[in-house]
């Protein structure tokens, strides 16, 4: 029996190493499929918790225009939620679970979702910050795992990817408006980006597991699930985006970054690790205000989603 | 959860075509109660931005597709009796007898040449 699990297992990683696509149906360790329902399902929830912020302001843009934009960035972030639960209740299928039971373990608690989506997003300034920067560095994280050994995840990934270049020009529209405006609007933008910085660094995760206790990024590493670290990627995010930021004449709320030319690589005050596990438990500013909404749209919709599912009559 | 809803949602495979004449291609999976909503829901998923020349929904069930066993099988297959590379010596071969190689343009196009 331990012989069979070993071949199996040496096939698995040879088709990794090989550059294989692992799908659905295929044989896979136990902890792979673990790995990868944890991943997407976060990923998943993450989609449509991050539309709730920004659905916000749908009724509150500025110009006709920006509600059209915004209004369909939402759609689109539901979309990929769709998709990507769609990749997620297939792992979990095996298992007897299904889309379901990510909803239940949503609402109590269990499943976690991106430290971003806990946040406020009290002002215009505050939309145009969270399309510009927390989706481009999403972009990152996305286009970083887009050649994942997990056919499926990638697949998605792909049409999710390709609809997010839309979503960072939008934010990139709504700032530049905002930095080439008016006093106030100026000042706006720089409120929104003071409030959204620790948010943005710590949208990344900690550096390793020193940092909150645990990491899933070796293991994620070794099944090609993901091929940077954390803070490679936090890196890559600053390089892109904070000359950006000084260019339109904003400041960064941390007066000790700099780039270190001989180590090439940013410096920056690191966030309080002990707050993004506050926040991610569910604790954040705005985390049972969302986490209700959603529990509420749920349970309000259920009788159309019945009412849908009724087989249409056949003549 | 009772049986009745665990049934209640269906997968359904999505493909579409981009023109009359281009050739169907896989989208993506949905969930969906019946066949009616699959379709309006692939349109809403997966046809957001693009037009779309033709939309095909079918329900998972009733698609077989390949075991990995059968995927890994097939995969390494030698069948150069079925392809033209098979028969690359023959450009040599004819060479000796101070003639070109028919291409396949030349077979294909009626031995114009």
């Amino acid at each position: 029996m331990e012989a069979v699990y070993q071949q199996n297992i040496d096939h698995f990683m040879d088709r990794i190493n090989n550059g294989e696509k692992i799908e659905a149906d295929d044989w896979m360790p136990d902890d792979y499929r673990e790995a990868l329902i944890r991943l997407i399902s976060m990923h998943g929830i993450s989609e449509i918790m991050g539309a709730l912020p920004e659905k916000e302001w749908v009724p509150k843009a500025p110009t006709l225009h920006r509600k059209l934009a915004i209004m369909a960035k939402v759609q689109d972030e539901m979309g990929h939620g769709q998709l990507l639960l769609r990749v997620a209740e297939d792992l979990m299928a095996p298992l007897g679970k299904n889309r379901d039971d990510i909803m239940k373990d949503l609402f109590s608690g269990r499943l976690k979702f991106h430290n971003v989506f806990h946040m406020e997003a009290p002002t215009w300034g505050d939309a145009g910050i969270i399309a510009w920067l927390v989706d481009g560095a999403a972009i990152i994280s996305q286009t970083m795992m887009l050649g994942t050994s997990y056919g499926p995840y990638g697949r998605a990934l792909k049409r999710i990817c390709a609809e997010e270049v839309f979503h960072a020009q939008h934010g990139e529209s709504i700032i530049m408006a905002l930095a080439e405006g008016t006093e106030e609007q100026r000042e706006l933008l720089q409120d929104a980006l003071n409030r959204w910085w620790t948010s943005l660094l710590m949208f990344f995760g900690p550096k390793s597991k020193n940092e909150t206790g645990h990491s899933n990024q070796d293991k994620n590493m070794q099944y090609k699930l993901r091929t940077k670290t954390n803070e490679q990627l936090r890196q890559e995010f600053l390089t892109k985006y904070v000359p950006r930021i000084w260019s339109l004449g904003l400041t960064i709320p941390d007066p000790t970054l700099r780039f270190d030319e001989e180590k090439s690589e940013w410096e920056y005050a690191d966030p309080d690790w002990s707050e993004f596990k506050k926040i991610v438990t569910g604790n954040g500013p705005k985390s049972k205000e969302r986490l209700a909404l959603r529990v509420r749209s749920y349970e309000m919709n259920s009788w159309v989603r019945e009412a849908l599912g009724k087989r249409p009559q056949h003549i | 959860m009772s049986d009745a809803e665990k049934d209640f949602y269906q997968v359904y495979e999505v493909f579409s075509k981009k023109t009359d004449t281009a050739p169907l291609q896989y989208q993506f999976s949905l969930l969906a109660p019946n066949r009616e909503l699959a379709f309006i829901m692939a349109k809403e998923n997966f046809f957001r931005r693009e037009q779309p020349a033709d939309i095909w929904v079918v329900k998972r069930d009733d698609i077989r597709t390949m075991t990995q066993e059968e995927r890994e099988g097939i995969k390494n297959l030698d069948k150069a009796y079925r392809e033209t590379k098979g028969y690359g010596y023959l450009k040599k071969k004819w060479r000796k007898y101070e003639q070109e190689q028919l291409t396949e343009k030349d077979i294909m196009g009626g031995g114009n040449s």
